[in-house]
């Protein structure tokens, strides 16, 4: 079974003056059990109206979307019965403490005291909020405050975790450790989708990738996928054993899309074939020896580009 | 753990933070009680006619002081929503396993017992300290009044409090709401002699309905007849709002 399913769903927000946004414009996309699934896309592009809807805070407009077979519209208690999320503003009960937070949480979704208790020693001590345990949550700092909401979410088992840019805030080590927990989980069979604008954190945690713009889907798939999709593009790395004074010069010629020098090293981004450049590179290296060289498809960076610039 | 209890165990803990804002829910209709109540019983000089019974200015007052409880805190509940929506907190309670109505009646059953708590203490006030005679056979009667009338008033608050963005434009319209259904009602004056449009506005007045419950469930005053209607009444006032809360919070996004 598909843990989300989404066909031809479409979103229009009507102001009191009358005026229609069009936040999601036909979106259709399945996840798989245990995937990690990410939403890629600039601010405005619809990921969070998506994630809203998923999440049963409002309904589509037309089209429908299910969560484990539960419709998020009719069958929208079922559906958060399958879930938790982290939406993409700080959310927290500012005047209770760490702990009540922890518990609360989980007693919000049916777990009894003895088993919130017992799960969220295990948390506290993870997310390093032991010291913290008393503190009233409205003295903390705004990345702690992520760090309790995100932290939450692990009290529960849910199969499906819905995470809207979820580790903005974090200090990169409570990041690190919430991709690893993150994956981990997925691993047990859970399913994670995840809306980013940290272009690296997809690239290293998502198994498939659906680039939003503009309430509509510009390209989705695996990063294999979508960097065949971006018409060709190449990162080379290159380092010379000696350096040759007019390098800029010749590196320029070969019409990369971007170059960068540094003393004997360049870095160029390229469109086009291959091969034809393969050639070109042999010809400079007669006259400065080649010692190092790599060829690399581009980044999910360079593709969210690539498609950004094409739908302008 | 149950939805409902969960919602009641989170309001529980953030209100008790704030102790002095629960000792105000508890202590504001004594204070009415015993400084207006007495003020106006020695101005007025002796009992006032309701329903064909003589009865002293407090103990009639007294019905008024209990629905000026379950309005006070059925309000101070629906604050509650700002501060939701302030830590953010409010939209993630909506992707919980709880039903909207489950998320609503939970906010309130805490603020029910605090009602109940508040308008025993005036009664006991009244009856130990000002000797106002209450009939004590109809006290389960008054306390079932109290509680759900008390949510009553809060679902027709936590509609405000949910669609409206700003606290001050929802206080302004709060206290608008105050001054009228109060003083368009049977809580503070019995309406023979005002003029017909008013007697015709107060009977309209779910303040009026649930006065003059309260009235009888202490003083054993008002015709049953009248008195079924205006429980019918309140009941279908306080599920209307049910009704439309829930639609608030649907229609929220």
């Amino acid at each position: 079974m598909n843990a989300i399913e989404v066909a031809d769903v479409h979103k229009i927000y009507r102001s009191k003056a009358g005026a229609e946004a069009h936040a999601l414009n036909g979106v259709s996309f399945k996840v798989p059990e245990g995937m990690i699934y990410g939403l890629l896309g600039p601010n405005g592009a619809g990921k969070s109206t998506l994630v809203r809807i998923l999440s049963t805070i409002t309904s589509p407009t037309s089209g429908h979307a299910t969560i484990l077979g539960c419709d998020v519209v009719r069958q929208a208690l079922a559906a958060r019965g399958k879930m938790v999320v982290v939406l993409q503003h700080t959310a927290s009960e500012n005047l209770l403490t760490v702990r009540d937070n922890l518990m609360i949480y989980a007693y919000l979704h049916g777990v009894g005291p003895a088993a919130a208790r017992k799960r969220a020693s295990a948390l506290i001590e993870e997310f390093e909020l032991g010291a913290l345990l008393r503190t009233t949550v409205q003295e903390l700092s705004e990345g702690t405050k992520r760090r309790i909401q995100v932290a939450k979410i692990f009290m529960l088992d849910s199969p499906l975790i819905i995470l809207d840019e979820a580790t903005t805030g974090m200090d990169p080590l409570m990041k690190r450790r919430v991709l690893d927990r993150l994956r981990a989980e997925a691993k047990k069979g859970r399913t994670i989708l995840l809306t980013t604008q940290v272009l690296s954190e997809a690239e290293e945690l998502c198994d498939e990738i659906m680039i939003l713009n503009k309430g509509r889907t510009m390209a989705s798939g695996t990063l294999q996928d979508l960097r065949a999709l971006s018409t060709r593009m190449f990162r080379v790395s290159l380092t010379f054993a000696d350096g040759a004074t007019d390098l800029p010069r010749r590196l320029e010629a070969l019409q990369p899309t971007e170059l960068h020098v540094n003393g004997r090293s360049a870095e160029m981004v390229f469109q086009g074939e291959e091969a034809s450049l393969l050639g070109r590179l042999a010809d400079i290296s007669r006259d400065a020896p080649i010692a190092q060289f790599e060829v690399r498809g581009p980044t999910l960076e360079e593709i969210f580009l690539s498609l950004m610039e094409k739908s302008r | 753990m149950n939805a409902i209890a969960a919602v009641f165990y989170r309001d529980y803990r953030q209100r008790i933070t704030n102790a002095a804002f629960l000792l105000w829910d508890l202590m504001i209709p004594l204070a009415y009680l015993l400084l207006f109540g007495l003020g106006f019983d020695r101005l007025l000089g002796g009992a006032i006619a309701v329903e064909g019974q003589q009865v002293g200015y407090t103990a009639f007052l007294l019905a008024g002081i209990l629905a000026m409880v379950t309005f006070s805190v059925a309000l101070n509940t629906s604050w509650s929503f700002f501060m939701d929506k302030d830590s953010g907190i409010f939209y993630e309670l909506l992707t919980f396993p709880i039903t909207r109505q489950q998320l609503l009646i939970g906010k309130i059953v805490f603020n029910v017992l605090v009602a109940v708590l508040g308008s025993a203490l005036a009664i006991a006030v009244a009856v130990f300290a000002i000797g106002i005679e209450i009939r004590w056979e109809l006290l389960p009667l008054t306390v079932l009044i109290i509680a759900l009338t008390t949510g009553g008033w809060f679902f027709l608050f936590a509609i405000a409090g949910i669609r409206m963005t700003r606290m001050d434009s929802f206080n302004t319209l709060t206290s608008a709401a105050y001054i009228l259904l109060m003083f368009l009602s049977t809580m503070f004056y019995p309406l023979d002699g005002l003029p017909s449009w008013f007697q015709t506005a107060a009977m309209f007045n779910p303040m009026t309905w649930q006065v003059d419950l309260l009235r009888f469930g202490l003083l054993g005053t008002g015709t049953p007849s009248m008195l079924i209607a205006e429980a019918i009444a309140f009941a279908v006032f306080s599920a209307v709002c049910l009704a439309f809360a829930v639609r608030a919070l649907n229609r929220v996004a």
